[in-house]
């Protein structure tokens, strides 16, 4: 059995997998402190996660023997450093102190391998779209991928909070626009989809700004008056933009499959558009998708481990590396 | 052979562990970068860790008690160091302490010998030590310690503020007030004007020896492991991302 630890931005996880995929558990401590501050700051993250991490992993270790965990697996990077430092720290002095071997995962492997726990297989097409990523995976095999599209600016999940906040939905906000766009008319409004950026990245920055801008000129009443059509119209302009993308990356596929994660993959109007594709379509469960430590194990089973003790001055790294 | 003490401390650029054996060895390593490169806590606790174990010829099963500083200090090296403390507390169902790293440092001048503590005229340390570290953003840590109690709490000061706490014991003894820390050697000035004696730079009195957190810890109760956490001292700049 596999125990792996994920801290790479504002939850803090602990979950235990089996080798052949079965989660004996999956802890998710999310730290809800950063609601006041309209975003996630770094630093009271990691005071968080120095908290949480220990209880988290007995939590996780609940009916679990030592005696039955062979791998120890953490999230190098990407993310917050000072956070991931707090689960690479832990997850090495588990390990050692167990002398077991341990496997760095990239957080981004840990999404695309969300997909391998439901038994969806490579090859498929793969969209990433969370408050903190959003990109575009070709899948062939289950240690890598090839990045197809990345967002220039934006998250998914970020243009989805900064869009709420605008509308004064508080944060993170994203579902509750997705909640008063429900009751809207999308087509009220046009909003830019990026057409273009050429290729399959993505950007959201030019949304967020016409949306300011129109919120401006409507007024405060007006902008009230008409709240859940504006919600309803950048809603659906974040969903074109993804979709479009996915649709490009989809034709150029021999047997097109799609599987969707990170936290935007939550969204009613994305599962429903993916859906209409015409391809088989895989969304994991709402648990795997957001960020989660069952991820990170799924992804471990596909990593050389590093045998105790070569991991002992592992360092975690903030920024994606070239592979 | 049991009953080790393991001491730890990454509250400022430097890494510092120690083993202490009772009736023993006494080991530390550690790694203290040059000023112009980067704290390397999470590349090198783990491997000093283990290379002092190895020096002190016991391993993780003689080891009784995981001693590590709680600060005040660099947040992201605390937090390193303690992850690790509490991680192989969990992993090896030890005890864990926690001890003031202004305490450890302002007690390590114990450890060094009148040469080492490199003032004009060796004097005795029997006065009051100020411990500084240095706090960044012009501000430090510091904390002034006497006969084994402390004498000013640990708190966060301008230079100019400490100096003039500082100069207004002056009364205090015949002695003068020893300064020690990266703080004290990097507001030298300040504190020497006010009478505060500090040793030459490369003085190991300014370093924080983990050996004297295992010490310190040893005496001490256990906490609880999830209690254990740093004395940050300082808020963080809570900055919201734009829009
Ligand atoms: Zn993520």
């Amino acid at each position: 059995m596999i125990l792996a630890i994920e801290t790479s931005c504002d939850d803090t996880c602990a979950a235990v997998v089996t080798r052949t995929g079965e989660i004996r558990s999956n802890v998710v401590s999310s730290q809800g402190v950063h609601s006041r501050f309209g975003g996630v700051v770094p630093e009271w993250a990691s005071r968080h996660h120095l908290e949480l991490v220990n209880p988290v992993v007995d939590q996780a270790m609940e009916g679990v023997d030592w005696e039955e965990i062979e791998l120890v697996a953490v999230t190098q990077g990407p993310g917050l450093v000072g956070a991931l430092l707090v689960g690479v720290a832990t997850a090495k002095g588990l390990a050692a102190a167990r002398r077991l071997p341990l496997a760095a995962v990239n957080h981004l492997q840990g999404h695309v391998a969300a997909n391998f726990l439901g038994g969806f297989e490579p090859p498929f097409v793969c969209l990433v779209a969370s408050g903190g990523h959003t990109f575009l995976a070709r899948v062939e095999d289950h240690v890598g991928y090839e990045t197809l599209g990345q967002t220039l600016d934006d998250a998914a999940g970020e243009a989805f909070d900064k869009g709420a906040r605008l509308l004064g939905l508080g944060y993170p906000g994203g579902p509750a626009l997705s909640k008063l766009a429900a009751s809207g008319d999308s087509t009220a409004f046009k909003f830019p989809i990026a057409a273009k950026v050429a290729g399959l990245d993505f950007s959201f920055a030019g949304l967020k700004t016409a949306l300011l801008y129109k919120v401006r000129d409507l007024g405060e009443a007006e902008t009230e008056r008409l709240k859940a059509d504006l919600a309803a119209s950048y809603e659906h302009a974040i969903v074109e933009a993804l979709m479009l993308r996915v649709e490009r990356a989809l034709e150029a596929e021999h047997e097109p499959r799609l599987a969707i994660g990170g936290g935007v993959a939550a969204n009613r109007l994305l599962r429903e558009r993916a859906q209409s594709l015409g391809v088989p379509v895989h969304v994991p469960p709402h648990a795997l998708c957001t960020d989660n430590a069952a991820m990170i194990a799924s992804a471990a089973r596909h990593v050389e481990p590093t045998p105790y003790p070569h991991y002992l001055a592992l360092d975690a790294y903030a920024t994606k590396r070239a592979a | 052979m049991t009953g080790a003490i393991v001491g730890i401390d990454t509250a400022t650029r430097a890494t510092a562990v120690a083993v202490l054996v009772p009736g023993g060895r006494e080991v530390e390593r550690r790694d203290d970068p040059a000023p112009h490169e980067s704290p390397r806590h999470a590349q090198v606790l783990q491997p000093l860790l283990e290379q002092a174990l190895e020096q002190a010829a016991v391993t993780w099963d003689d080891v009784a008690t995981i001693c590590v500083g709680v600060g005040p200090g660099g947040f992201t090296g605390l937090r390193l160091g303690i992850s690790t403390a509490r991680a192989l507390a969990q992993g090896h169902d030890l005890p864990v302490v926690g001890v003031s790293t202004l305490e450890a440092l302002g007690r390590g001048v114990e450890l060094a010998t009148p040469k080492e503590l490199d003032l004009p005229g060796a004097p005795e340390i029997a006065g009051p030590v100020l411990a500084v570290l240095d706090a960044r953003r012009g501000e430090v840590f510091a904390a002034i310690y006497r006969h084994h109690r402390v004498t000013m709490e640990p708190s966060v000061f301008t230079p100019a503020d400490l100096a003039e706490r500082v100069a207004a014991r002056r009364e205090w003894g015949r002695s003068p007030m020893l300064g020690v820390g990266d703080g004290a050697v990097r507001f030298r000035s300040e504190l020497e004007r006010s009478g505060v004696a500090v040793p030459s730079d490369s003085s190991r009195a300014h370093r924080v020896s983990a050996l004297m957190v295992a010490r310190l810890g040893r005496a001490r109760e256990p906490v609880d492991r999830d209690a254990l956490l740093p004395d940050y001292l300082r808020e963080p700049d809570a900055v919201p991302p734009k829009p």
